[in-house]
Formats: C-alpha cells, structure tokens, sequence
C-alpha cells in the first residue's frame, strides 16, 4: 500500500528564536517525521507546542528562526535549497493552506485572479488557468463557479473562502499538502462541510497530506497517523486508532478526557490536565510534562524520556506510559 | 418562593445599523430565566447570541420587547433598584486578553466592585475577603499585586471570573467564556465554574458555540439561529430527541473523538 | 501618565544609538534651563571691534555682526527655541484630549459637529495662517505660538478620540460598565488611562515639527524679531553675512536640526518602549 520510501522525511527538526537580548527560545525540538505518498498525518497540540513552527519552517516561511536538522522532499533537503527552488516547490509541489481565510487572501484581487495566479506564474496561459480555476472551484464546492470569478473575497463566506485557500494550495498538483488549522475558524456545520471536501479532495488524488490542529476532534475520522506534541516536542505518535483509543500518554489521555462528550452524562466531571500550557522555548529539565502529570515522580524531573516504542508503530515520550512498551524493539 | 422569572426577555429585537443597511440580530425572542435555571444559548455565528446576552446583562437595550428584571423593565430603572440589578447580574466575556484593565492592578479590578457597594465594613475585610475569593478561583495571593499583562489566557479568565462573583452576583450570564483557550485549559475553567454556580447557587446562562460545552453545564438550552430561538428545552432531551432541523444539522456536525464514528461519517457526508 | 513599570523593563531594548538621543533630549532641555547662568559673555551687548570674529578659544561659536558671542546667544536662545513648542504643544495636547474625548463618548450630533470643527481646523495652512496673524498683529514670537496652537490642536482632537474610541470598544469597559461602576469613573480610572498612553508619545515627537515651524517662522520674519536670540531669528541676522561670517548661520542652523532631530528619535522610541509589540525601526 505504501510505496516504501517516504516522500517527506524530516530529521532531527529543531528550531529556536534568539531575542535581542541574546537569548534563546527553543520551541522545536528534534522533531521527526515520515510521510508516505496517500498517507494523512495529524500533528496535534495546544499552544506553544511547536506544531505551526514545523509546518511552516516546511517551506521555509520562518527566515528569523535557526533552524537545524533536516527535511527532505523526496530525497532533496529543503533546508539547504535555493529560495528559487524553495519557491518553485511552494504551490506546486508542496502546497500549504492558512488558518485565518481573511487574512490570507489579498482583499483586492478577485479570488479568479488569486486562485489562476498559482497556474499563471507557472507559463500557463489565462484561458487555461481560468478553465482549470473553474473546474476546481466546482469541485471544491463552491456553486456557481464561473460567475463567482470575479468576486472579492470579501463577498464570501468564512467556509467559502477557506475553500478558495484550498484552491490555491492544490491547483498546481502537489504531492503533498500542508493543512494549518484549516477548520479552526469556522462554524460547526461549515467545519463538516469543509472537512467533507478535504477528504473527498485528497481521497481521489492520493494526495498526502499534513494537518495540523489543537482540536482532536477534528482529525478523528480524517487521519491515518497522529502525532502529538507539547511544548516543541513530540510526546506520542501512532495510528489513529491507537492514540484516541489506546493513548500511551498522560497528556493525550488528559486531552481526550478534557473534550466534553454530547453523550456523557453531565453529572460525570471533566477531567482536566492542572497547570498551565507552557510558553512557547519554555526550557525545563527532565521530562516537559511532568508539572501537570499526575503520575510524574522523581526520574521524571530528573532525566528527559525518550521516544520509545509500545506497539505497532506506536510510540511514546514517556517514564511511566499507560501502556507498556515494548522492550524488544528498544533495545539497541 | 414566589415563582416569578428573575430575568426576562420578552419578545425582544435588536437591529444593527441604519435603514437600508440593517441588520436584525435578534427578532422577537422571548426567554425566561428563574431562579436557580442553568440554561445555555447556543448558535453559530450570527445566530445573535451574543446580542441577546448583552441585552440581558443591560448592555444593550432592545429596540422592541423589553428585559425584566424581578418584573420590571431594566431601561427603567433608578436608583436602588438599577443598583441592585447590576449587583446582581454579572458577566464573563469572551476574550481574557481584553477583559482585564492593562493598567490596574489585579487586586484593585477585584475590589472595584465590592468597594463600589460598600459589602465590607473597611478596607480589611474586603481584602481578607478578596484574597480568599482569589484563592477558591485557583489564583494564588501573590498575584493580586500583579498587572495582567504578566498572566495566560486561562489564569485571566479566573480573574474575570472572580471579578464577577466579588460583588456576589445571583445571575452569571457567560458569554463564550472558554472559547478562546487551550483544550486543556478549558476543561479547568469549565470546572470551575460548574463547582461556583453549585456552591454559590447561581443562576447560570451560559452563551456558547459548542453544544457539548453547553450541556456539561447547563440543564436546559435555547438554540437559535439568525436572531429567533428555533428550539427550547431540557439538555438531554434536546441532544437525544431534537426535533428541529437546525438543531438536528448542529447535532450531526459536531466531530467527536472517535475514529470509528468520525470515519463513517465523513464517508457519509456530501461535499456541497 | 505613562506606563514607568513597562518603560523601565523596556530599556534594555533600546539600541546605544536610541538611548543617545534620551540623553541628548534631557542635555538639550536642561541646557536650556541653566543657559543663561553658563553663557560665557553677555549676549546682548555691542561691540563692533568684535563683529564676525570666527571660532576661537574664546568665542567658541565665534561672534555676530553685532560682536556678540554666539555660544551665549545660543543658550539664551535655548529657552524661547524650546519654551515656545512647549507652550504651543500643551496647548494643542490639553484643548485636543478635551474635544477628542467628549467627541468619542457622545457619538451622534455632537461628535459630528466636533469633527467637521477639526476638518475645518486641519484644512487651514498653518503658516498662512501665522503670516496672517504677523501681520494682523504685528509679528513677534507670540503671534507665532498662537497661530500654531490654533491650527495644531484638531490633530490631537481626532487622534484622542479615536484612541478614546478603540478603548470604549474593549471588554473591561463593558464590564467596568456591568459592574456598575458610574460613568465619570469609567472615564477617569478605565478608558483615559489606556487611551492616552499612546498620545503622550505622539506630544514628543511634535515637539521636534513644532521647533521646525517656530524656528522657519522667525527665519522669514513671521516669529520672533531680531535681536532675539531665538535660534531662528539667530539664522535670519547671519544670513547676509553668511559668506564672511558661515558661523552665524550654520551654527544656530544646526542646533535647530539637531534638537529636532533628538526630539523626534526619542519620540519614536519611546514609541517603540510603550508598545512592546511594535517591531523596531532599527534592527
């Protein structure tokens, strides 16, 4: 099912901010990631977690930041690239929608304009990149595309114009598309509506993708693969199924009991994780989330945990996981 | 007690804007909160809300219909009885990070309110009085000296929190309170202010977006859409028989975290 | 007043370069309160044995037509140069924050009327309207300061009341207005505090378009009159004798930029110290 080499590969990710004053915020910190072709990938976290950090340093959209590590978009490492090459593989390569639709489409360029100009800058002439804008359009569910053309962004609703994004992102056929928080700012319905056509989009093209989001709700029913993440590290990653049915960490299963659920009862109370979500290059020895655990004991203030297997393909960051790891597999 | 509604809306409607350019936020909307009540209004964005918990707080006056307050209309009131409503109807807003006064010190936000209806006899009273409000919100004294700008966005809301319960209200009117907080963070506020309104037998109306939010607190629920109420009733039985389309679509939208579920119904839905 | 808690933890922001300028603005201000007890020479007496002698250890800034000692004459000078801008922009920062103010909480008929007052205000040319006062009054330094408090205080009108108007809109006023917490107070405590933070940095960097105005005015007549030691009448005496004697001119020509120049970094940086979220114009 999955061709064997993955099409992105990061290594070793770590990112740090340095302010003025010479000091250093780490908020990425040797993050590693392998996305195959068709795979979905979910990147989860609240703020200061690192998740947007890594989805835009991707694409190099971080030039204040110092960044180490690797990223290799099939086999070639973007952090060295060229800003050419890195501008050639944004759009048509690689592909990356924003959280904010407003705030993301330029208020005077007609979203025609906006969504052609991808195909455009790449030598394709206007009537083609029209034709193929409306095409996309229509499938991205947006009625009434030909005549919508000429619209400013503006005039659109939040779900519509999250689906103009959408079009840019994917016009020019990436391999891999890059969703941050796409749903985030809208409505419950128009949050399905949206997430519908980004399953259908990317289920008929294969595409793989990466979607990064504080909610797990969300992600639940779109995602192969989940990674979450704390405070710039990764704290447990697995199939989908594994983490929200048989999370590893205290975090991901404080998270998971924190979501009020439409069919509890409201006598039974909501769990919450104490304390306080860390600021993001927050800096602490030993284990990141031991403050806010309630299994942590003294190895966990003591030594950082590493990134360790506890079932198939499933691993955690963690002294004392919620289910055993492994041992086989971590030895050596 | 006598049964009469502490706050009212009847058949109230609020317009935004001039002539050609208005917009109905709220249109004809009745809705009668007794004492002791947990009720929630819920609706997207749009659905006037908002709007209606600002005319019941006395923020906004309706331009037709009218608020009662212990059966007289809020835009009447003077003197002793106007006080008392204030007193006693507060408000939690959205954003922690515009609800604090930048430049007032913490203790002195707390205490405004208390000082203004003289509930202490003398400045030490209502300091002991403050500190140990502060201390039930989770807060810890040494912060009272502090200015906002020093604190996250959840801490803030338990000061806003405990600004509003420091004049010892009987209504908290909430108005998307957690909304703009972390996963985690909201599950903490949200506990807090289940364990105050049982503690301090609040009348609670409880104003947000999310559905599940609503009715971990609030026994019954109001939803509306585009300024009317389309249905009212006891939680559970709105999530579990809900008769309205509107309120069916809200229902069959809400992602849960269930892989199995959310599958089956992506597959489900149709892209329009 | 401003925020001292923020300002101070701020500092260390602040590039050498930015931190000068502070200094250089206090050195200015507090040359200009002690000038007259440190000027060397007297700076209005006459003696034409000394007329245009150039820089010398003795007269550092050389002499005037007249043999008067520039150096004094500048630090008498001092006073009026700052004291006038000082005088014109308290003037427009009080008149304005008042009109601003009541214009912003009373939307409606009456902040109509005060901001087509303001529009009528900032449409009118301010030299023009000081060259028409010199002359309706006779020109002195004093017409010119009147001019320009005029013509200045619309500015300040319509920045404090949409400074005044973006507080009203936050959620602590609202609840301040929950609480029940009387309008007066609400005013005083909750939105003019906020609101004039910003204004109190735009006073600083005006000072320094105000000298300019002051100083162009004297220098065509308009302001201040010989044998005034104000910096721009300073220019306007030395000029026909700018070719024997460049001292006369460039010297008073220069402490005019000068000061304006320190006035209106510090401005801007003290911008930048308010608001820690404003990026740095320099690196």
């Amino acid at each position: 099912m999955l061709s064997s080499r993955p099409i992105l590969e990061i290594n070793n990710l770590s990112i740090d901010f340095r302010t003025k004053d010479g000091a250093e915020r780490k908020v990425l910190e040797n993050f590693n990631l392998r996305l195959y072709e068709g795979q979905r990938i979910a990147v989860v976290g609240e703020s200061g977690s690192g998740k947007t950090v890594m989805a835009s340093s991707i694409l190099r959209l971080l030039p204040e930041a110092h960044s180490s590590g690797e990223i290799l978009f099939k086999g070639e490492n973007l952090m060295v690239a060229t800003s050419r090459r890195v501008s050639e593989i944004r759009g048509a390569e690689i592909g990356m929608t924003f959280q904010d639709p407003l705030s993301s489409l330029n208020p005077i360029m007609t979203i025609g304009d906006q969504v052609s100009e991808v195909l455009r800058i790449r030598g394709v002439s206007k009537k083609e990149a029209s034709d193929r804008t409306v095409v996309l359009l229509q499938e991205l569910g947006i009625e009434d595309a030909p005549n919508r053309l000429n619209s400013y962004p503006y005039e659109f609703s939040g779900g519509m114009r999250q689906r103009v994004l959408l079009a840019m992102s994917v016009i020019a056929s990436p391999s891999i598309l890059i969703a941050d928080e796409p749903t985030t700012a809208l409505d419950v319905r128009v949050q399905a509506q949206v997430m519908a056509t980004i399953n259908q989009f990317t289920s008929k093209r294969n595409l793989a993708t990466i979607f990064i989001s504080h909610d797990l709700s969300v992600v639940a029913g779109f995602a192969d693969y989940v990674v979450v993440m704390y405070a710039g590290r990764v704290v447990e990653e697995g199939p989908v199924d594994e983490i929200f049915y048989r999370p590893a960490h205290p975090y991901t299963r404080g998270l998971l009991d924190s979501i009020p659920s439409i069919d509890q009862s409201s006598e039974k109370r909501l769990n919450s994780i104490p304390g306080v979500t860390p600021e993001p290059g927050h800096r602490s020895s030993g284990c990141v989330f031991r403050d806010r655990c309630d299994s942590a004991q003294e190895t966990c203030s003591a030594k950082a945990p590493e990134l360790l297997t506890t079932g198939e393909k499933h691993l955690v960051r963690c002294h004392f996981p919620l289910l055993p790891l492994s041992t086989s597999r971590n030895m050596g | 007690m006598s049964d009469i509604s502490y706050l009212e809306a009847i058949e109230v409607s609020k317009v935004f804007g001039r002539k050609s350019r208005s917009k109905i936020a709220v249109d004809g909307v009745s809705l009668s909160v007794k004492a002791g009540d947990s009720i929630g209004i819920v609706g997207e964005s749009g659905s006037g809300k908002s709007t209606m918990a600002r005319m019941l707080v006395g923020l906004l006056s309706p331009n037709k219909g009218l608020i009662a307050f212990n059966g007289e209309d809020v835009t009447q009131l003077r003197g002793k009885h106007k006080s008392d409503f204030r007193k006693d109807v507060q408000m939690v807003f959205q954003d922690p990070y515009a609800s604090l006064n930048p430049r007032m010190k913490i203790f002195d936000q707390l205490a405004e309110g208390p000082r203004l209806y003289q509930l202490y006899d003398g400045e030490l009273r209502l300091k002991d009085a403050i500190e140990e409000l502060f201390m039930s919100v989770g807060m810890s004294v040494e912060h009272l000296n502090r200015y906002p700008r020093e604190f996250s966005g959840g801490q803030r809301q338990r000061i806003c929190i405990a600004r509003a319960l420091a004049v010892q209200p009987r209504i908290l009117i909430c108005d998307e309170p957690v909304s703009s907080l972390d996963v985690s963070i909201q599950a903490q506020i949200l506990n807090l202010l289940k364990d105050k309104v049982s503690e301090l037998n609040l009348t609670l109306i409880f104003v947000a977006h999310d559905l599940a939010v609503v009715k971990y607190l609030c026994s019954s629920m109001a939803v509306m859409e585009r300024g009317k109420i389309v249905e009212h009733g006891d939680s559970n039985s709105i999530f579990g028989n809900p008769i309205h389309g509107y309120t069916k679509s809200l229902l069959k939208a809400i992602p849960t975290p269930n892989p199995i579920a959310e599958r089956e119904r992506l597959s489900l839905a149709k892209v329009q | 007043m401003l925020d001292k808690s923020k300002i101070s933890s701020q500092w260390g922001r602040l590039s050498w370069f930015e931190k000068g300028c502070f200094v250089g603005v206090i050195s200015v201000i507090v040359l200009a309160v002690v000038g007259p007890w440190i000027a060397p020479h007297d700076p209005y007496f006459v003696d034409l044995d000394k007329s245009l002698l150039p820089p010398s250890s003795e007269h550092w800034f050389g002499t005037d037509v007249d043999g008067r000692d520039i150096l004094s004459r500048l630090l008498f000078g001092a006073r009026s140069t700052l004291l006038a801008p000082l005088g014109v922009i308290v003037f427009a920062a009080s008149v304005g924050t008042v009109i601003g103010t009541i214009a912003a909480l009373n939307p409606g008929v009456v902040d109509e009327l005060i901001m087509r007052l303001c529009d009528v205000g900032l449409a009118f040319p301010a030299l023009v309207l000081s060259i028409g006062l010199a002359s309706a009054l006779g020109p002195s330094l004093r017409s010119a300061i009147i001019a320009l408090a005029l013509t200045w205080w619309p500015g300040y009108a319509r920045l404090v009341r949409s400074l005044v108007l973006e507080v009203t809109h936050k959620e602590f006023i609202e609840s301040a207005k929950v609480l029940g917490v009387p309008r007066r107070k609400i005013v005083f405590r909750h939105i003019l505090p906020n609101a004039l933070n910003a204004m109190y940095v735009q006073t600083t960097i005006d000072v320094s378009a105000v000298i300019l105005v002051i100083s162009g005015l004297s220098f065509i007549g308009a302001g201040a009159q010989p044998p005034s030691s104000e910096w721009g009448a300073m220019v306007t005496s030395g000029r026909d004798y700018m070719l024997t004697g460049w001292w006369t001119v460039v010297v008073p020509g220069i402490a005019i930029s000068l000061t304006a120049m320190l006035f209106n970094l510090s401005g801007d940086a003290l911008r930048v110290l308010n608001d820690p979220t404003l990026k740095q114009s320099r690196g």
